[in-house]
């Protein structure tokens, strides 16, 4: 049996808990499923906001991820995207659109932001994808724990702090290249970086 | 499949939501033909899931579940899902032109180039966005750039200095590149690029200034 296989097997054993939920809401309209995840992520959500800038708004934003997660989820399949990457893409995208509300001037939108950031899952058939996506999440996550302190800070400025690369390089008022190899030698140890890529 | 393709880079401040509207489009204008980078935005999503969720959690406001129950209740029944499904293909390309590449307003320039600036389309960003159309086996004059520039071929191909670039192929020019863009002959060329400010700003400044400068 290869590694993928046997990892395969045990997603399909250990079922991603939040993603059976998801599910409940979805197909059931399950408030307890519902409230469960609300009492998981809402204080995720509400960080993220804080580290963001929109501290004022943290509450708001929770608000407003829930109320899209509920409008979705019967949309959502576990076997698609875990639930966890799921809710952070709608998270991010709320994100978006708050900031975006607050600093147009005028009502006018041409693109909305699901026309630029997609929300995993959506509008394909393709369960291989899925099944990769299921087992790279596990990976990242069990690898996230032993990658060196510095490497943590600069990509957790990335996402939760909104920060471009160079954002970063300025704010830590090092080079631009030391935060970018930085970047890449966590995506090696994450396997986020495919093999035959050269950046 | 596509052989020019976004970096890690700029694949990662998408996947984190930090890219310029313009620059989005351009990423997700080629993720929608690469699978290979589809997977790469799967792979960063999930980074950005379990970065998350390993950060400090923050308790929320006793009542914030129930007001969102209320809130949630008056939410029409739950909506039909394939009504749902098919709002949900975007097409943003679309959504700004229409169907028809050929017959938009093109401004002709020099001999074998027209542009159309559609800057107007993405209001309170910093960057220029620009369509080019060049005629089968046209020339654009050779030229450097300020700043980026970040370009999907939309339409057709073009070759340069650096190579063939074909149909949903993603460049990212420097300040010290020069090129000159020869379409093939087969097809017009069209490409969208994306030119970020001459003034060069950092990523929080540009924010902080991007209200002012329109």
């Amino acid at each position: 049996m290869s590694t993928l296989e046997q990892t395969t097997t045990r997603s399909e054993g250990h079922r991603d808990p939040w993603g059976v939920k998801l599910e409940r809401v979805g197909k059931h309209q399950d408030r307890e499923a519902y409230r469960l995840l609300f009492e998981h992520f809402a204080p995720q959500i509400k960080y993220y906001a804080i580290a963001n800038g929109i501290a004022s708004h943290a509450e708001e934003l929770v608000q407003e991820v829930f109320v899209s997660i509920w409008r979705k989820s019967s949309l959502y399949d576990w076997r698609k995207a875990a639930a966890s990457t799921w809710i952070f893409t709608i998270a991010r995208n709320q994100r978006i659109d708050m900031l975006r509300k607050m600093q147009r001037t005028s009502a006018e939108i041409s693109v909305e932001t699901e026309d630029l950031w997609q929300i995993p899952g959506e509008n394909e058939e393709e369960p291989v994808t899925a099944l990769h996506r299921l087992v790279s999440e596990r990976r990242i996550r069990d690898s996230l724990k032993h990658l060196p302190e510095e490497q943590v800070t600069v990509i957790a400025k990335v996402y939760m702090e909104h920060k471009s690369h160079q954002a970063v390089a300025d704010e830590l008022n090092i080079p631009l290249g030391t935060v970018k190899s930085r970047v890449r030698l966590a995506l090696n140890k994450l396997k986020v970086i495919l093999q035959d890529e050269n950046v | 499949m596509t052989q020019h393709h976004p970096d890690s880079f700029i694949l990662m401040e998408y996947s984190a939501g930090n890219l310029s509207e313009p620059h989005a489009l351009c990423v997700r204008l080629h993720l929608e033909q690469c699978p290979y980078c589809r997977s790469r935005v799967d792979m960063l999503d999930s980074l950005g899931a379990v970065m998350m969720e390993s950060r400090p959690k923050v308790s929320v406001d006793d009542s914030l579940f129930d007001r969102l129950l209320t809130r949630i209740e008056d939410e029409p029944a739950q909506q039909d899902p394939i009504e749902v499904a098919l709002r949900g293909h975007r097409d943003p390309l679309r959504k700004l032109l229409g169907e028809d590449l050929a017959n938009l307003p093109w401004k002709r320039q020099l001999g074998d180039v027209s542009v159309l600036d559609i800057t107007d389309h993405f209001p309170g960003q910093p960057e220029r966005v620009v369509l080019q159309k060049l005629t089968p086996g046209g020339k654009a004059p050779a030229h450097t750039h300020r700043g980026t520039e970040t370009t999907v071929v939309l339409q057709g191909a073009y070759t340069d200095n650096k190579g063939l670039f074909k149909q949903w192929d993603f460049i990212v020019m420097g300040e010290e590149d020069t090129h000159k863009p020869i379409a093939t002959h087969d097809d017009d060329c069209i490409t969208l690029s994306v030119l970020s400010a001459p003034l060069k700003l950092t990523g929080r400044l540009t924010r902080l200034l991007n209200p002012l400068i329109r």
